[in-house]
């Protein structure tokens, strides 16, 4: 079997998000198919700059095409786009205007894909972006959809709608992601599976060797990734330094990843910037408990590997996703007002009455789903199943000429407030 | 903090989260949700604040003059009012430009309106943050408000409680019957005071023995004498034993103050303490059951 994956950035210094998620399938399905990543010459998803050479390589085994982006994206010119079809009544046209400007345009990337024969099924990363638009309305028939969307605006609009209905298949991440895009686009009859991504959770990490080397003597909770205002680390920061000033003897914060904001300068809050592999699990073994505070995450691939090395998880309640997580795994607990922050944390620390049941809960729930073999398996299975049904009809037609300039669409964000949100949370018994 | 009880290996995530909240809800006295905060931050602002001093409805013409549709701004450089996307239009207009320059100056006009670009995206780039600093303001200030009513009511409940508990200690001390002539109590050795063999030390030696012996029979009645008299406490084990001391009084004893049986009858004492104060008193050996 002949697989493409498309995904907008590609490399193996990519880490977190989409562009990872991709390398992982990417790799794991080499295995059992003859894979090529198809992706740009971009290394920098602001601009889409191409930094990159076009052509191909091979990273960890993959052969990698890579695509010029036509034209660099104007973060102004987008932002103007975005502001009119998020916020203001508009058309198709504005639409589609948008996603030009987002981006990262490559046409030549589109015609290869399409090119007939070369592929029996694209599998298309992240659907807000131009590549996978484009290819998914090009090559229908082949399209498995990997959407990674998170509540926001992007899925307002109504161009996405013929892709969710017209795919032939969706890898969803969450059971939340599945029930909001079911939502917007009413496409129950698109074969769909909740799959999510797996990880390489080491089987023994030193969480000796990371409180030496980083000096580390008192306990922690650790937040991993982008130190963002996006991420919801405003927030975090705020509560966690009223946290430290009433319990002196609670837990300290350890960060990690590139901080686009700055850190406090606080006693009790150490940045350790970007680590290598081995110390970030090191560190996640060393600590009591992982923090997710993002508001938007379609997946959080490290709350899985805390989950993987048996640590308790303590998100952000507002993350439909992170929030239905930690109550089907019965591994993490969520907050939304400071004073839940601090009783949750207080809970999850590891000498509390509860961070030991977490943690075991955590590692079955990570085994029995987000395992290599059950991720691999469901894959497969979705392959076969595919290539054994009949294709399904063409993708809904573009609208006219006219009906594309009539300005009658509401805006994104109304379109999101009427999706309901919420945690899927399992009916008991 | 008080600790979770999970009464199973299954954890119930929700449950945990409810009994966080039903804590949250005790220490807080009042429950107001962050949404409950905004929504009275917005609507009714003068409730909590003095409506002389912040318009209630800012928030709310903030939000008004936010939402209303800005149009979009632009760039706007010297060449912008020739520009076009027909190549041929533009080399005319270019040609022509010298023609136009006759009749008036575009120059001035240009940079007017270059200028009034960046004062627009400067505004646009203000007013959500003036729109966030004063959200944030009203908010925390109605916060504020609620958590101010809520301290004054805890302040006078705690008023009310110590109203009540000085009430009942006066009611207390008035019980107490003293007797002159008692010992004063016995003080810890010291290293100046306690030389090992001398009269004081004996004494206080004597006296221990005596204490220890009578800690060993204090609790049954009658396990002493025929009178079937109990003494608990003066002397003996000082406030280690509240239920001993609360034979006598029910709840009212906490610490030294020594029953005997029934209700309190401490005799009085001597030695200079005698002025109101409850002092201990010497053990009687009367046959109360202290000496064996």
């Amino acid at each position: 079997m002949k697989l493409a994956v498309a995904v907008q950035r590609y490399g193996a210094d990519f880490n977190g998000g989409a562009e990872l998620h991709a390398r992982y399938i990417a790799e794991r399905l080499a295995r059992h198919a003859e894979v090529e990543v198809v992706t740009t010459c971009a290394r920098d998803y602001v601009t889409w700059r191409n930094e990159l050479p076009a052509g191909t390589e091979t990273i960890n085994g993959v052969p990698v095409r890579r695509f010029a982006v036509d034209r660099e994206r104007d973060p102004l010119d987008f932002g103007r786009h975005s502001h009119r079809v998020f916020e203001h009544p508009h058309s198709i046209t504005d639409e589609f205007a948008w996603l030009d400007s987002e981006g990262p345009a490559s046409r030549a990337l589109i015609e290869y894909l399409a090119t007939p024969g070369k592929f029996d099924f694209v599998i298309l990363f992240s659907y807000r972006y131009y590549h996978a638009y484009h290819a998914a309305r090009r090559i229908a028939a082949k399209a498995i959809l990997v959407p990674t969307a998170e509540r926001d605006e992007v899925i307002g609009l109504s161009i996405f709608g013929p892709v969710f209905r017209g795919v032939r298949g969706i890898m969803y991440n969450s059971y939340e992601e599945r029930a909001m895009i079911q939502t917007a686009s009413g496409n129950h009859d698109v074969p769909g599976v909740v799959v999510g991504v797996g990880s390489e959770v080491p089987a023994a990490a030193d969480p000796q060797r990371f409180r030496e080397k980083f000096r580390m003597d008192r306990p922690f909770a650790l937040y991993i990734g982008r130190i963002d205002e996006n991420k919801g680390c405003k927030e975090l920061f705020a509560y966690f330094s009223r946290y430290a000033a009433t319990f002196p003897r609670g837990l300290d914060l350890v960060m990690i990843g590139r901080a686009i904001i700055p850190v406090p300068d606080h006693p009790r809050i150490h940045h350790l910037g970007f680590l290598d592999d081995r110390d970030k699990f090191d560190a996640l073994a060393a600590s009591d408990a992982l923090i997710m505070p993002s508001y938007f995450e379609s997946l959080s691939m490290v709350a899985l590997e805390a989950w993987g090395m048996g640590k308790p998880v303590l998100a952000n309640g507002r993350c439909d996703v992170l929030k239905g997580q930690c109550i089907r795994s019965g591994a993490g607990l969520y907050y939304e007002t400071y004073e839940e922050f601090a009783e949750t944390l207080y809970a999850l620390e590891s000498r509390g009455p509860i961070h030991a049941r977490l943690g075991r809960n955590g590692r079955e729930y990570f085994r029995v789903n987000y395992d290599w073999p059950v991720i691999e398996r469901k894959y497969l299975d979705m392959l076969e199943q595919l290539r054994a049904a009949p294709a399904r009809g063409a993708i809904e037609p573009m609208p006219g000429w006219m009906a594309r300039r009539r300005a009658d669409l509401p805006p994104a964000r109304a379109v999101l407030a009427g999706i309901p949100a919420g945690a899927v949370v399992p009916q008991h018994a | 903090m008080t600790d979770l009880h999970i009464r199973s290996d299954n954890v119930d995530v929700e449950q945990i989260m409810g009994q966080i909240r039903a804590r949250i809800r005790e220490k807080r006295g009042v429950d107001y949700t962050e949404e409950e905060i905004k929504e009275l931050a917005n609507a009714r602002l003068e409730k909590f604040l003095d409506p002389r001093g912040v318009r209630s409805d800012l928030i709310e013409q903030f939000r008004t003059k936010r939402e209303a549709s800005l149009p979009p701004n632009f760039t706007f450089e010297d060449t912008t009012l020739f520009e076009t996307h027909r190549p041929f239009l533009r080399f005319i207009r270019r040609m022509l430009m010298p023609i136009l320059k006759l009749f008036f100056n575009p120059t001035p006009l240009s940079e007017a309106l270059h200028i009034q670009s960046k004062l627009n995206a400067q505004q646009a780039w203000l007013e959500p943050l003036h729109y966030e600093v004063m959200h944030n303001l009203v908010v925390e200030t109605t916060r504020l408000g609620i958590e101010v009513k809520n301290l004054k009511m805890r302040l006078e409940s705690m008023s009310s409680r110590l109203d009540f508990d000085e009430r009942r200690a006066r009611a207390l001390e008035g019980v107490v019957q003293y007797r002159a002539g008692a010992v004063p109590p016995l003080q810890p050795p010291t290293a100046s005071t306690a030389v090992a063999g001398s009269p004081l030390e004996t004494a206080q030696q004597e006296r221990r023995t005596r204490r220890r012996r009578r800690r060993g029979r204090k609790t049954g009645f009658g396990s002493g004498s025929g009178e079937g008299e109990t003494r608990t406490g003066f002397g003996g084990a000082p406030a280690a034993a509240p239920s001993e001391s609360r034979r006598g009084f029910g709840e009212a004893g906490s610490g030294p103050a020594e029953t005997r049986g029934g209700f309190g009858e401490v005799p009085p004492q001597s030695g200079g303490s005698g002025e109101g104060e409850p002092v201990p008193t010497k053990p009687r050996g009367d046959g109360g059951g202290e000496v064996g």
